[in-house]
């Protein structure tokens, strides 16, 4: 009997025990606390996706996994080659360009802002998986550069320069190289549209013989090599090659800050080289991003730098200040979907709840480019 | 493998292949008069037995806490631990955002097992449509854009209903002819005619350099809005049965 009783009470204190009143006490003060503050992120989220700086010099650390809008006018003059395609597609359908700020783009601009124009230009190159984000953060510095008035030589995409060509003459300046009238004319037109006001400051320190009845004297401004070029479909490469020795020539002078931006650099390596990468750049600074996607010949999983590159690649460009792309953080995803739902692009019912967000996660794996393809068609 | 309807279960061991098929070319009047006979089974068979169970591929069925559960849905719950189930197909997930219409759209347009390209055109037209009804939002006034969808779902559900007759045409053999008699068809029958009619004009009627997301998008919108030729040839064929209502008769189930 007393036995029974001993083990009844026992039993009871061990359900009772201590231990387990204070873990049951924390987690209901632990489900108050996440159910507070469930509340304030919902509407902080909202506030979280967008900003209303749309200077990149102001950008800090406040402002990371906010987007920021870029005025349509702004996006006609500094981006005339136009954005990478689907971004190109999500601008008009939403009638509006707004970028990420992110913490590579955040650094790179840091390094920018912080160069000295008396060394020798600093190369960075971009670097990263597939789809995250290396082109999108390529146009975020050229919009800083161009709001801070340097000139930009933006070269939208190196691998449709060397394959896929459908004309190809052969140069007259020079014998071994092949020239491209029809891509270097539109390249030429968007190089004027986007650094109007430079073309009439700049002077050609040298002259040039275009063929026997047209010459260029030393002194007029470089817009009219450009016209020249355009005008005259047939020199237009040369045209292309007598703008950037020019521009490399005169930058170390001071007077201007040349950006030389190029996406997809591998491709200058790659099978068929038609120009060459030289180091004399002053007073300036040279971006560039890999890319995998159009790159000829080599493995889809490699996305390092000298795997893309090649090994004459990185001993030319050698040295350089790599900067990896990451995939989305947490923080940023949230921020993207965000920005999706404000637009009302996703449709689907079940994507505005918190499962279709962890299917989006999963099925993505935070990679921007898969992202942006998934929310497309739902 | 199909899933075999077997009429009487665990009496017919063996389907009678041979007989069963020259039955079913005679004609769907005639398969009719015989479905309800015993002693016969459909052609089809299938690799799992009468004890294989359709699996459950709904995670809210799982999801739900111990407490909520009724008696009977306890019971069910201890019943599926000794129970085999069939496996499910691959093209079916535990997915949110699976749509069995959508499926099954896709398997109709897929040529030669190519499901993914089948699958990506479906996304590209849903995509487009999406895209299409953004750019008519932005230049509407404020007025017409509460009635503009940008759903692509509710617009494709919708475009589907839209073009669903209502009746269909049977061939009734009746005194050495064959008559055209409406009948009323089933929901499944409905929604397929409404599919391949859709398929089927997107794939003939496009000018040659036309992809399909873009003929697909556009044949959608249009039946969406009641019109287009596939919901003029639903309206051609309630059209025939009104003029065939005589012969009505003739049905006998």
């Amino acid at each position: 009997m007393m036995l029974r009783k001993v083990i009844r009470l026992i039993s009871k204190s061990h359900k009772l025990d201590p231990g387990r009143l204070l873990h049951v006490n924390i987690r209901a003060s632990q489900s108050i606390a996440v159910g507070l503050d469930a509340q304030i992120p919902g509407e902080k989220s909202r506030a979280i996706s967008r900003t209303q700086e749309s200077d990149p010099a102001k950008h800090e650390e406040q402002h990371l996994s906010q987007h920021y809008n870029i005025p349509l006018e702004e996006v006609k003059t500094i981006f005339p080659h136009g954005f990478p395609p689907r971004f190109g597609m999500q601008v008009k359908t939403f009638n509006e360009a707004c970028l990420m700020v992110r913490e590579p783009a955040l650094e790179l601009l840091h390094y920018l802002k912080n160069t000295n124009f008396a060394n020798p230009a600093i190369r960075y190159v971009l670097y990263g998986e597939k789809g995250t984000g290396k082109t999108l953060t390529l146009c975020h510095a050229v919009h800083f550069c161009a709001k801070q008035d340097w000139l930009i030589l933006h070269v939208p995409d190196a691998h449709s320069w060397m394959k896929n060509c459908p004309d190809l003459l052969q140069s007259t300046y020079n014998k071994e190289r092949y020239d491209q009238p029809v891509k270097a004319s539109t390249w030429l037109k968007n190089f004027k549209t986007s650094n109007e006001q430079f073309l009439n400051q700049i002077k050609i320190q040298q002259k040039y013989i275009w063929n026997k009845r047209d010459s260029i004297e030393e002194g007029r401004p470089l817009g009219e090599v450009v016209e020249q070029g355009l005008t005259r479909v047939r020199n237009a490469s040369d045209a292309v090659g007598i703008v950037m020795k020019e521009l490399k020539r005169q930058s170390s002078s001071g007077s201007f800050r040349l950006l030389v931006a190029v996406d997809g650099v591998n491709a200058l390596w790659g099978k068929t080289t038609l120009k060459k990468e030289d180091k004399s750049l002053h007073g300036g600074a040279i971006v560039m991003s890999l890319s995998q996607t159009g790159s000829l010949f080599k493995p889809r999983v490699a996305y390092l730098p000298q795997d893309l590159l090649g090994k004459e690649g990185f001993d030319d460009l050698d040295p350089f200040v790599p900067i990896q792309v990451y995939n989305y953080t947490p923080k940023e995803f949230e921020s993207c979907i965000q920005y999706y739902l404000e637009n009302r692009w996703l449709q689907h019912e079940k994507a505005h709840t918190e499962e279709g967000k962890k299917e989006l996660l999963f099925l993505s794996n935070s990679n921007p480019w898969q992202l942006e393809r998934l929310c497309a068609y739902l | 493998m199909g899933l075999g309807r077997v009429l009487e279960p665990a009496k017919m061991a063996a389907p009678m292949a041979s007989s069963a098929r020259c039955l079913w070319r005679l004609g769907a009047g005639v398969r009719r008069t015989l479905q309800p006979l015993p002693g016969l089974t459909q052609v089809r068979w299938s690799r799992y037995d009468i004890n294989y169970k359709e699996p459950q591929l709904n995670k809210d069925y799982y999801l739900k806490p111990l407490e909520k559960l009724t008696e009977e849905e306890k019971f069910e719950r201890d019943l599926r631990t000794t129970q085999i189930f069939k496996a499910p197909p691959p093209s079916k997930t535990s997915s949110l955002f699976e749509d069995p219409v959508i499926s099954k759209f896709i398997n109709m347009m897929m040529k030669g097992g190519n499901k993914v390209l089948a699958r990506s055109l479906m996304t590209e037209t849903l995509e487009l449509l999406k895209r299409k009804q953004f750019q008519k939002y932005h230049e509407a006034t404020a007025e017409q854009r509460e009635s503009i969808e940008c759903n692509p779902y509710t617009i494709f559900h919708q475009a589907l209903q839209n073009c669903q007759p209502v009746l269909g045409l049977v061939s009734i053999l009746k005194g050495g002819r064959f008559y055209q008699v409406p009948a009323p068809l089933t929901e499944k029958r409905r929604s397929f005619l409404a599919m391949k009619w859709m398929i089927l004009e997107c794939r003939e009627k496009k000018p040659r350099r036309m992809l399909m997301p873009e003929k697909l998008s556009h044949e959608l919108l249009e039946a969406f809005h009641n019109q287009g030729p596939v919901v003029k040839k639903k309206h051609e064929l309630h059209k025939m049965a009104e003029a065939n209502r005589a012969f009505a008769h003739y049905r006998w189930w």
